[in-house]
């Protein structure tokens, strides 16, 4: 009972707004992932030598490096060249680069699994590259990339607790603080963890309903 | 030559699965030195039953008796004891991919058996040779073809010293060429006196080597007989009519 | 510029130690992970319906927080409140190798259920009892196809280590970001942390793909 005296309204805004802070992180982060992740997927198998090789350079750095060390680089190591970000600024760009990089693997997957039958037959029917890409392609390997895709989201929910590290105060953050101040680490990180439950458990499951709805015959789940 | 003993005998075997009735109140015994070749069409219980032999399938109802002691508890140390008696060849072959031909054969002696390393390897390359695979010995499943597969199978389960050996359509796998080198094995073992149960869709082998034919159709025995009794002139509309159809197709030769 | 050179150059083997604790962070959380791992994959497959649900509960658990959380709710709370005092390092392996045991049960599960059917039912015919069955034939198979997975799961870890920094752990990050604090050296310094993590992910995958060969059985494909 005591415990649950503890869920003070003032302790439940808090938790509540720590839990805005961390949407407001995922979504943005998310979606310029998927945006980073598609385009540099394409630019690895498309693109001339050149932007391959900063494609998979760049792929190599943001999935070789930690995340905490990119997040300590945007908020801690620009000022070292004049470049002052707020933390949710640079959690947000941190999340995006990195998560961008692991996206673009499962793209290229994709893309490189579409069988080259596909293609030969798209040009000789006279499809541009361009054409072929859009058509044919993509709605192939869309299906092949969404379950790595998606999981990839699922893995940025849980991340996004990092931008503690950098002093964006985040779900996470609103917990050490009212854990610390009231020394009931315990019940706070529980509940603050089954949040985080609930939210990965949902988006689990909204990838699967949107792969149901997708599914077509032939496509099995890819890797 | 057989004598009178029945070295197996089973008795109203029974499998359901969900509404389906795969085998039903099949039974059967063989005497000691006799081969029975299951026949009959795809679907019809021949591997359930042969699979049910050795529990790894659980019949339903049934009882087995091995030279006289019945089977009761199909549990644990019992069980183990007794899948050693009865050995077992699949139609996939069912090699250990991981080891080397050798080592198949091996295994068993080492670790159910229990035999020392010496003795374990000693056996294994007699039997391999027996078969004729001692120069492949060293090879994986991965490198040999699917007729020495199926040799370094029956090494395998020979090793053993099973009392009774059971067959699951041993050729049914195997590229044409590759048939009669299992085939001329399986001859061997008969001439040698081994007890076999054996199911395939060679009639003409089958006719050849067996003591019996044993006709299997939607999980009932239907008739049992000597080969040209069985195939030509048998006691029941349903086995005359499979009979002729399979006769027509493999005709008189073995193969 | 030389100046960011003389900093690093005299924090190499303060970082260099800082690896050698990351180094122990992973090698401990992995054999956790392994250990624990294919125990919870042959539960899941060779077990009861209950038992494999319990194993999906603590996959699904370990799966789904994060591990910030974890490590937080293990160091400050569970542990203070059983009363078991345990150092940050050694939470930090526990919590650790639990998340990993999660996904690596999942990779053991993929490559179990993987094998073909004939090879359980072999291995009975031959008279083995599911256990030796397991360990003789299933397993000796089944490890062998899970190196790919394993490889990438090592990558994870040693990456997720530096989260140990937030529990006051020394490992690499930890140091990088103690020296800059001190130097303002903060960028030449957390990307030298971010290289030497890349070099040990590079030594490691490269190790595991030598291991991958060597046990490689001729012929044989997953």
């Amino acid at each position: 009972m005591r415990e649950l005296f503890f869920f003070q309204p003032d302790i439940v805004s808090a938790l509540a707004s720590g839990l805005w802070v961390s949407v407001q992180l995922i979504i943005p982060s998310a979606l310029l992932g998927i945006i980073i992740g598609v385009t540099v997927g394409a630019l690895r198998v498309y693109g001339n030598p050149l932007v391959k090789t900063i494609a998979n350079g760049y792929v190599l750095v943001f999935r070789g490096f930690p995340l905490v060390v990119q997040l300590f680089i945007w908020y801690f190591g620009l000022p070292y060249i004049g470049i002052y970000l707020p933390a949710f600024v640079a959690a947000v760009i941190g999340f995006s680069l990195c998560s961008g990089a692991y996206q673009s693997e499962y793209v290229r997957g994709a893309f490189l699994s579409v069988k080259t039958g596909q293609t030969l037959a798209a040009r000789a029917l006279g499809f541009s590259q361009i054409k072929m890409i859009l058509f044919v392609t993509l709605p192939q390997a869309f299906r092949r990339a969404l379950p790595g895709c998606g999981n990839e989201i699922i893995y940025l929910i849980k991340y996004s607790s990092l931008a503690y590290m950098i002093t964006c105060i985040e779900l996470t953050g609103e917990g050490k603080i009212i854990a610390s101040d009231s020394f009931r680490y315990t019940e706070t990180f529980m509940v603050i963890g089954a949040i985080y439950l609930v939210l990965t458990s949902l988006a689990a499951w909204l990838l699967r309903r949107l792969e149901d709805r997708l599914h077509l015959p032939g496509f099995e789940q890819y890797g | 030559m057989a004598d009178t003993t029945p070295i197996l005998r089973i008795e109203h075997m029974t499998k359901r699965y969900g509404a389906k009735e795969v085998l039903k109140d099949a039974s059967l015994s063989i005497n000691r030195g006799e081969l029975k070749v299951l026949i009959g069409p795809s679907g019809g219980g021949k591997s359930t039953l042969l699979q049910c032999i050795n529990f790894l399938i659980k019949p339903d109802r049934g009882r087995i008796w091995l030279d006289g002691e019945e089977i009761v508890r199909a549990k644990g140390k019992a069980l183990y004891d007794y899948r050693q008696k009865v050995g077992m060849i699949f139609q996939d072959f069912n090699l250990f991919d991981h080891l080397t031909a050798l080592h198949n054969v091996e295994i068993g002696l080492l670790r159910v058996k229990g035999l020392s390393r010496n003795e374990a390897r000693n056996r294994a390359v007699l039997e391999l040779d027996r078969v004729g695979l001692t120069e492949y010995m060293h090879q994986y499943p991965a490198e040999l073809s699917g007729g020495q597969k199926q040799r370094v199978s029956i090494a395998r389960a020979l090793a053993m010293d099973p009392e009774i050996m059971l067959l699951d359509e041993p050729t049914s796998a195997l590229d044409p060429e590759l048939i009669s080198e299992v085939l001329d094995v399986i001859r061997t073992l008969r001439s040698n006196g081994m007890t076999m149960i054996m199911s395939t869709h060679h009639i003409g082998f089958a006719s050849e080597v067996a003591d019996e034919l044993v006709f299997l159709e939607d999980g009932s025995i239907v008739e049992v007989g000597p080969p040209e009794k069985v195939l030509y002139r048998a006691d029941y509309a349903r086995t005359r009519e499979f009979c002729s159809k399979i006769t027509e197709l493999y005709g008189n030769s073995s193969s | 510029m030389t100046e960011s050179l003389i900093v690093l150059y005299g924090a190499l083997p303060y970082l260099l130690r800082g690896s050698l604790v990351t180094i122990a962070v992973v090698v401990g959380a992995m054999m956790i992970g392994v250990i624990v791992g294919i125990s919870l994959a042959v539960g899941q497959v060779y077990g009861d319906r209950w038992l494999h649900r319990l194993i999906a509960v603590y996959v699904w658990f370990f799966r789904g927080v994060p591990l910030l959380v974890l490590l937080f709710l293990f160091y400050f709370g569970l542990f203070s409140l059983l009363q078991i005092n345990l150092s940050a390092f050694t939470v930090s392996v526990i919590v650790l190798g639990m998340i990993s045991s999660a996904y690596q049960s999942q990779i053991f599960r993929g490559a179990i259920m993987s094998l073909p059917e004939g090879q359980m039912k072999a291995a009975r015919a031959l008279g083995m009892s599911d256990g030796k069955a397991v360990l003789l034939i299933i397993l000796p198979q089944a490890l062998r196809l899970s190196i790919p997975g394993w490889s990438n799961e090592y990558s994870i870890v040693l990456k997720d280590s530096a989260v140990a920094y937030a529990l006051g752990v020394m490992e690499m990050m930890a140091r990088a970001h103690f020296v800059a604090s001190r130097t303002y050296e903060h960028l030449p310094l957390y990307f030298a942390a971010g290289f030497m993590f890349m070099i040990l992910t590079y030594l490691g995958t490269k190790g595991l793909r030598i291991l991958e060969e060597k046990v490689r059985i001729p012929g044989y494909s997953s």
